[in-house]
C-alpha cells in the first residue's frame, strides 16, 4: 500500500516536473521566436517618452534693477469628460466667470471631438478667475452629500507661466512683446529673443517607475540688464504727451542717449501700446516703423543735419569758425534756386554765425565747396544711409542718394547739406553727431546693459563706430554749438547747465513735392559741453503751434534736459567743475 | 547517512526487537521524503526571502524616484511662483504707481532751483544695478544619489575601484 502511494507520488512529480520543464520550454521558444522581437520592440516603444522640458523666459530690467518684463502664472482650463458628472454646472460657472457663451461650452462639452477624454475650455487665465472657479468646485464638493461629488468634477486647472509688463506700455516701443507662442516680437524681445527663451530640453524618459529619473534642469532663458532708465523713460513719455498737446503734433519723439558710450537712457514715443494687451498691436499701429520710430522712421531731419555739413567741412580744411561768407539769401545749384529758411539774405557771417542763423545758403556754399565726392564721403563715415547696429529689432537704414544712382541730381549736393533730399532716423543722426560731441569718436547706440546667466552677470563692452572727424574738429564744432545757441538765446538753454546743439525744421515731401504748410521740427543737443553725458533727440511732426523748431522742439529739448540733470544726478557746471578741481 | 553509521549510533543494550524498530524508522521513505520536501521548502523560503528583499528595495527606489520628480516639480513650480510674485510687485511699484500714491501723498517733482548738492569724499554712485548676488545659480549637474540608481554590480565595481585607488 506504502509502495502504491510512493509510485503515485513518484508519477504526480515527473509529470508536475515534465509540465514545468515544458513551460521552461515553451518560454524560451517564445523569447526566441521571430515574434519575440516584435514584442520587444513594442515594449520599447512604451517603455521610453520623449518630454521637452521649456525653461523660464529670462526677465528684463531697467538699469536701476526695476523689472520691466516678467512672469506671471495664468491657467488653463479643461475638463476631464471621464469623470465629468454635470456638464450644465461646470458650463454655467465658466460661462459666467468668464464671459464665455453657456451654449458653446455645454455643446463642446457633451458632444466632444472623437476619442478626446480632455477638452481645454479657456486658456491664459488670470489667477483671481481661476482661483475663483477652484474655490466654488471646492464649496460645492464640500457641500455634496455623502458618497456623491460636486458639480463642477472634472474640471481641471493647469498653471503655466506667461509674459507679463508691469509698467504696461512705458516703453513698449523699446521691449517689443512675445506672443502666446512664445515668439518674441519687435524691441528687445525680437533682438534677443533666442537669449531670453533660452534652450528647451528634449529627453527620452523611461516610463518604468524602477528607475529613478531625475526631470533635467533645463536653465532659463537669460535674463537681460537694459541701459533704459525707468524713471527718465517715464519722464520722457511725459514730456512728450505734454507737448505733443501743446504743440498741436501729430507725433513725436524723444530720445536720451550717453554720447560717450551709446548708452540708450530712453526713447519715448506717441504711439505706446499695453504689451499685457498686445493682440492691439493692429489698433494702435498701422505699419511696423511705427512701434519705435527713433530707430525705424526715416525722415528728411532739416537743419539738424547742418551739424554733420560743418563737421566735413571744418575736418576737410574747407573753413575754419572764422572763415566769412556773404548771404545773399540765395543760391544757384543744378538748376534749382536755393533760399534762407526766411528768404532774406543776412549778410556777412563767419560759421557760427551760418549755425546760429540756421543758414541754407550758406550749407550749400560749404558743400559745393568740398565737392560732391569729399562732401559724400563724409557722410559715408557718419553713417547716413547705413544701419547703426542698434541693438533693436526693426531698424531702418535711411537713404543717402549719392552720385551715380540713378535718381541722385546735382541739387541733392546743396539740399543734402541742409538735411532735406535725404532720409535718416532719429538713432542714425545721434549716432553721427556723438562723434562732435565724443571727441570725433562715434558711438553705436544699445538698450543692453549687461546679462545674466546662472547667477553671473556679464556686462557688455560699449562699442564705437567710425571716427569722421577729427578730435580738434569735434572739440571746435561743439563750441561753435554752444555759442550758437547762446548768441541766439535759444529756447534750448536751461540755466547751470552749458548744452550744444542745434535746431532743424523740415518740409515734408508728399508724392514728390514738399508740404508748403507743415513742417517736421527737430532738436538735437547734448551737455554738459565740457563734459558731455547725455544727448537728446527731439522730433514733433506736423507742429500745428508753430512751424518752426525753435520754437516746438528746441523748448522740449530744455524741459528734458532739465528733468535729465535731475534724474541722472549731473550738477550744475559750477558745482562739477569745484568737485573736478577738488 | 549510511548504515554503518546507522549502527554504529545504536545502543547495544537495547532489545533486538526495538534495534529493529529505530533501524526501520530511519530508514522509512517518507522520512526520507520529508527531508527532501523541507530541503526543497527551505529552498524556496531562501527564494522568497531574496524576492521580497528585492520588491521593497525596487519599491523604495520607484517610490523614491518619483518623490524626486514631484520634488522637482515643486520647485519649478515655485520659481514660477516667486517670479509671478516678483511681478506683481513690480506692478504695484510701477512707475504710474508709484508716482500716483506719491502725489497722493503729498509729494511733487522737485524743481532744479530746489536741489543742493553735495560734495562726499569718496562716495562713488553705482552707475547701474548688479543682479549677479542676488540671482541663485542653477543646478546643472545631476542629484540623485548613485544608490537610486546604481546596480549592485555597478557598486561592487565601484567600491573595488575606490579601494585601488587609496592603495
Amino acid at each position: 500500500m506504502r509502495q502504491q502511494y510512493g509510485r503515485r507520488i513518484q508519477v504526480l512529480a515527473g509529470a508536475l516536473a515534465l509540465f514545468a520543464f515544458a513551460i521552461v520550454v515553451q518560454m524560451t521558444r517564445i523569447q526566441n521566436s521571430p515574434e519575440a522581437d516584435i514584442f520587444r520592440q513594442q515594449s520599447e516603444a512604451y517603455a521610453y517618452e520623449y518630454r521637452t522640458f521649456y525653461p523660464n523666459r529670462g526677465e528684463i530690467y531697467d538699469r536701476k534693477g526695476r523689472l520691466l518684463a516678467g512672469e506671471k502664472i495664468v491657467y488653463e482650463i479643461g475638463v476631464d469628460l471621464t469623470i465629468m458628472t454635470d456638464a450644465h454646472a461646470i458650463a454655467f460657472a465658466v460661462s459666467d466667470t468668464l464671459g464665455m457663451d453657456y451654449d458653446g461650452l455645454l455643446d463642446v462639452m457633451q458632444n466632444p471631438p472623437e476619442g478626446l477624454s480632455y477638452i481645454i475650455l479657456a486658456d491664459y487665465i488670470d489667477s483671481p478667475q481661476a482661483q475663483y472657479l477652484q474655490e466654488l468646485k471646492k464649496a460645492l464638493n464640500e457641500q455634496s452629500p455623502e458618497g456623491s461629488v460636486g458639480g463642477l468634477t472634472g474640471l481641471q486647472f493647469k498653471a503655466h507661466p506667461q509674459r507679463s509688463y508691469p509698467e504696461n506700455a512705458l516703453g513698449s516701443n523699446i521691449l517689443g512683446f512675445v506672443s502666446r507662442e512664445g515668439t518674441g516680437y519687435f524691441g528687445v524681445e525680437e533682438k534677443y529673443d533666442s537669449l531670453l527663451a533660452g534652450n528647451p530640453v528634449t529627453v527620452l524618459i523611461p516610463t518604468d517607475p524602477n528607475k529613478a529619473f531625475e526631470i533635467p534642469n533645463a536653465p532659463d532663458g537669460t535674463t537681460l540688464i537694459l541701459t533704459i532708465d525707468r524713471d527718465l523713460q517715464a519722464a520722457a513719455e511725459d514730456i512728450l504727451d505734454t507737448a505733443l498737446g501743446e504743440y498741436g503734433a501729430q507725433d513725436g519723439l524723444i530720445a536720451i542717449m550717453n554720447p560717450r558710450t551709446g548708452e540708450m537712457y530712453a526713447m519715448a514715443v506717441s504711439r505706446r501700446m499695453d504689451l499685457n494687451s498686445f493682440w492691439n498691436y493692429g489698433a494702435v499701429y498701422s505699419n511696423a516703423t511705427e512701434f519705435n520710430p527713433v530707430i525705424s522712421k526715416s525722415y528728411e531731419p532739416g537743419s539738424v543735419m547742418k551739424i554733420l555739413t560743418m563737421a566735413a567741412a571744418l575736418d576737410s580744411g574747407t573753413v575754419t569758425p572764422e572763415t566769412t561768407y556773404l548771404d545773399t539769401g540765395s543760391i544757384l545749384i543744378g538748376g534749382v534756386t536755393v533760399q534762407n529758411w526766411d528768404r532774406n539774405p543776412w549778410g556777412l557771417q563767419n560759421m557760427t554765425g551760418c549755425l546760429q542763423h540756421s543758414l541754407n545758403v550758406c550749407m550749400v556754399n560749404l558743400s559745393t565747396q568740398m565737392g560732391a565726392g569729399a562732401f559724400y564721403d563724409y557722410m559715408d563715415a557718419f553713417g547716413v544711409g547705413h544701419l547703426t547696429g542698434v541693438d533693436l529689432a526693426w531698424e531702418a537704414p535711411g537713404r543717402l542718394k549719392v552720385p551715380g544712382d540713378a535718381d541722385w541730381y546735382p541739387v541733392d549736393l546743396g539740399t543734402n547739406a541742409f538735411g532735406q533730399g535725404v532720409a535718416v532716423t532719429p538713432i542714425q543722426m545721434m549716432s553721427a553727431v556723438s562723434a562732435v560731441a565724443n571727441n570725433g569718436r562715434m558711438v553705436i547706440p544699445h538698450v543692453l546693459y549687461a546679462m545674466v546667466r546662472d547667477g553671473r552677470q556679464h556686462e557688455v563692452p560699449d562699442q564705437f563706430g567710425a571716427t569722421p572727424i577729427s578730435e580738434q574738429t569735434a572739440a571746435t564744432l561743439n563750441e561753435m554749438l554752444a555759442v550758437s545757441l547762446e548768441q541766439e538765446s535759444s529756447l534750448a538753454l536751461i540755466p547751470g547747465y552749458r548744452v550744444a546743439g542745434k535746431t532743424g525744421t523740415a518740409q515734408i515731401p508728399i508724392n514728390g513735392f514738399y508740404d508748403g504748410a507743415q513742417t517736421n521740427t527737430s532738436f538735437i543737443g547734448w551737455g554738459p559741453v565740457d563734459d558731455p553725458q547725455f544727448m537728446i533727440y527731439v522730433w514733433l511732426e506736423r507742429p500745428s503751434a508753430s512751424p518752426w523748431s525753435s520754437e516746438t522742439a528746441a523748448p522740449v529739448f530744455a524741459q528734458m534736459a532739465q528733468r535729465t540733470v535731475i534724474l541722472l544726478d549731473i550738477p550744475p557746471d559750477s558745482i562739477r567743475q569745484q568737485l573736478v578741481l577738488k | 547517512m549510511s548504515p554503518y553509521q546507522i549502527k554504529m549510533n545504536i545502543p547495544n543494550h537495547l532489545p533486538n526487537n526495538v534495534n529493529h524498530l529505530i533501524q526501520a524508522y530511519r530508514v522509512a521513505p517518507w522520512r526520507v521524503q520529508r527531508q527532501w520536501i523541507g530541503n526543497a521548502l527551505l529552498l524556496v523560503l531562501v527564494l522568497a526571502m531574496v524576492a521580497a528583499l528585492y520588491l521593497h528595495v525596487t519599491s523604495r527606489t520607484a517610490i523614491a524616484g518619483r518623490e524626486i520628480q514631484d520634488l522637482t516639480e515643486a520647485i519649478a513650480s515655485s520659481r514660477q511662483v516667486s517670479s509671478d510674485l516678483q511681478t506683481q510687485l513690480a506692478g504695484l511699484t510701477s512707475a504710474v504707481s508709484m508716482e500716483t500714491r506719491a502725489r497722493a501723498m503729498g509729494y511733487r517733482p522737485v524743481e532744479p532751483e530746489e536741489l543742493e548738492y553735495l560734495a562726499v569724499p569718496g562716495y562713488v554712485a553705482q552707475d547701474a544695478v548688479d543682479l549677479s548676488s542676488s540671482a541663485q545659480p542653477q543646478l546643472s549637474v545631476l542629484t540623485i544619489p548613485p544608490e537610486y540608481n546604481q546596480s549592485l554590480l555597478d557598486w561592487v565595481d565601484d567600491r573595488i575601484v575606490s579601494a585601488r585607488r587609496f592603495q
